[in-house]
């Protein structure tokens, strides 16, 4: 009522908005980053449960009993097992030999595989492993097998032409659907296993978070050339949509009591994915806390707005004043006008917030080609920062406010 | 009463021992010229500073004990206030400036009171209109309007008609003279034009601090 300067007035929201949009995009981009490291680690290599062998290598007890016991509970939507191993890759391209070197090589079951992990969906060429004797080749590989490789290729995780420039660069020729690999594999006791497998399909992600570096074939095809019948590395647990994280642990719980001698071991993936994300999470602090700072600063910049509102409106406090307002009323309108640049702020801020958060949703915002963010809209965050922001913006206005009551009405109506 | 602003070497005696009583319904002239202590005196009369000795009397009521917000209580009801400038809220309409004083004690004023005082001083076409889009005279007929709302004991005004050219002020003392006729409304006005407001109750001069009865400085201090 006493104040009018809309200029500063729209100043002040739109550092609380300011400091509120910051937030809200921080936590969009590195939540998301975050949550979308968890969503392709949980969907190409650990489920929502991952189970495996505290002290060897392989699980000794049959997959087909773990992942009975698994796929009883009704929560859960499908288990599947897998085996790893490494192999010397061969590749042979119109009767000429191309590259040889090491691959880490992952064993599938082709059908609970495809209900359990997504990387089948990752095959952008052709088709997942169906057959004893095929393979899909992770892009990488592709594109090393066809002596394609480069330096800063395994960065770019793509075939950028600005990064070639390597001599011999024009024969390179990525393997293709339909090709033939040749896999060298060293059994446990030490004796080299060969085996050709047609290449099925080429799988690659953005991010490089699948198996881009590695080649996929039947479990049955490496547990053969291992001689490790039966064995498995791990056994990945896909649990339905709807299971909190709490009934996770619950299951997990129930799964290593139902084994208790199998010296077996079972994570979530909170837990699996712990100690990659580690240092992933103290970043988001940190970039939070920077949020933080920012508001900080629209708070400061409130209490200059605020202070400046204050003293431009000397003669109208004066007045009111002579006119049988208490030192009351000028606080309250004061901070009453706190309360509306926090309440307007927030509310622009939250909104441009939420705009920009759907917009990375329905765009599938990813950077330079890497991973598509997970977008999600955390209500309780957003409500959070919207509250801090009023807050901060009322704390700001309490010391203008304060000031305001201290202007004495005679000295007000000196200014003309 | 005495007013000594400062300390020391700054140390200036504004109102040196001002002793005089006012009846109600009087119309009263305080003259003197600049820096002679008029406004100080208005000031403590009006409770916006605290004289450094002696006391206001209104309606036989010592208002030295008040507390701040008594204070301002008190100026709301006993008190009305016109000043020289800037006398109105720019943002809010006269309507909304004449129903503020009332605003302040209640949360829920009716209008009635307002829009009869603003037709009294002739502005009922101006209800309205910002405060800052009439003109000087219409400004300070709205203040006197705001002065007046709250029926108090008596309206101060400082140079009211300061601000004016001479044919506006003339029709702003008019207007006071014919409120304080009409309402039986007292009136405590300051100026240093003592032609433009004709023929009053009774004129008070201040000179140097101290204060006289009439027009002419006759030497003859203002007796109780
Ligand atoms: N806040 C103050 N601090 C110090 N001295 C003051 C203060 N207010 C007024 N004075 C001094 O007190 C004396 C009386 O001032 P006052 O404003 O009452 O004069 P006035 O008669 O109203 O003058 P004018 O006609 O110019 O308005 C002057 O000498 C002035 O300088
Ligand atoms: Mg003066």
């Amino acid at each position: 009522m006493l104040v009018n300067k809309k200029g500063s007035l729209i100043g002040a929201v739109l550092a609380v908005s300011i400091g509120i949009l910051v937030i809200n995009v921080n936590s969009v981009i590195f939540q998301g980053i975050y949550d979308a490291i968890i969503r392709d680690m949980s969907d190409y290599r650990f489920g929502d449960i991952y189970v495996y062998d505290e002290e060897r290598s392989t699980i000794q007890k049959s997959d087909i009993v773990l992942i009975n016991w698994f796929e009883r509970i009704p929560n859960v939507e499908a288990a599947t097992p897998r085996l790893e191993g490494s192999a010397t890759a061969e590749t042979r391209i119109a009767g000429q030999e191309h590259e040889k070197f090491n691959v880490p090589v992952l064993g599938v079951d082709p059908i609970s595989d495809i209900r359990t992990s997504t990387i089948h969906e990752t095959v952008g060429e052709g088709q997942y492993v169906y057959a004893r004797n095929s393979i899909v080749v992770g892009e990488s590989v592709a594109s090393d097998l066809g002596g394609c490789s480069q330096t800063g290729f395994f960065m770019s995780g793509g075939t950028d032409p600005t990064v070639t420039g390597d001599s011999g660069q024009d024969e390179c020729q990525p393997v293709r659907v339909g090709d033939n690999v040749k896999l060298i594999i060293t059994d446990q006791w030490g004796i080299d296993q060969k085996k050709r497998f047609i290449v099925t399909g080429i799988s690659g992600t953005a991010g490089g978070q699948g198996f881009d570096r590695s080649v996929i074939i039947h479990i049955d095809t490496l547990r053969d050339m291992l001689d490790r019948s039966g064995e498995s590395r791990s056994i990945m647990v896909r649990l339905q949509e709807s299971v909190t994280p709490y009934e996770a642990t619950q299951i997990k719980n129930q799964f290593l009591q139902a084994f208790p001698n199998d010296n077996l071991k079972a994570e979530t993936i909170e837990e699996s994915a712990e100690s990659t994300l580690s240092g992933f999470r103290s970043g988001i602090a940190m970039i939070n806390l920077i949020g933080y700072f920012g508001m900080m600063s629209s708070a400061f910049a409130i209490l200059t707005i605020q202070m400046m509102l204050v003293n431009s409106k000397t003669k109208e406090i004066g007045i009111m004043r002579a006119i049988g307002a208490r030192r009351k009323d000028i606080l309250i309108i004061f901070i009453m006008q706190g309360m509306i640049i926090g309440t307007v702020g927030a509310g622009v801020g939250s909104a441009m917030g939420l705009g920009y958060t759907t917009y990375a949703k329905v765009t599938k915002m990813e950077f330079q080609g890497s991973l598509a963010l997970e977008v999600n809209y955390n209500w309780q965050k957003i409500g959070e920062t919207a509250f801090l922001a009023f807050i901060l913006a009322v704390i700001a206005s309490i010391y203008p406010s304060y000031r305001a009551t201290k202007k004495q009405p005679v000295e007000a109506m000196r200014t003309v | 009463m005495t007013k000594i602003y400062g300390e020391a070497e700054t140390k200036v005696t504004a109102l040196d021992n001002v002793s005089f009583s006012i009846k109600k319904g009087e119309f009263v002239l305080i003259v003197g010229s600049s820096g002679s202590g008029k406004s100080t005196l208005l000031n403590m009369i009006g409770l916006l500073d605290k004289p450094t000795q002696g006391k206001v009397l209104v309606d036989g009521f010592d208002t030295s004990n008040l507390t701040d917000n008594e204070i301002s209580a008190f100026r709301n009801e006993k008190l009305g206030f016109v000043f020289q400038f800037s006398n109105l809220l720019a943002d809010l309409t006269v309507l909304e400036n004449v129903l503020l004083p009332s605003q302040i004690q209640l949360d829920s004023p009716t209008d009635d009171k307002a829009k009869e005082v603003l037709e009294k001083v002739g502005l009922s076409d101006q209800l309205f209109k910002r405060a800052n889009k009439i003109s000087g005279g219409q400004a300070q007929r709205a203040a006197i309007a705001r002065g007046l709302v709250n029926n108090p004991t008596v309206v101060l005004a400082d140079e009211p008609t300061g601000n004016l050219d001479s044919v506006t002020a003339k029709n702003i003392v008019e207007l006071m003279k014919r409120m304080a006729r009409d309402l039986g409304q007292t009136f405590i006005v300051v100026t240093h034009d003592r032609s433009q407001f004709g023929e009053v109750d009774r004129i008070i001069t201040i000179k140097d601090g101290r204060a006289f009865e009439g027009e002419y400085q006759t030497e003859m201090e203002v007796v109780v």
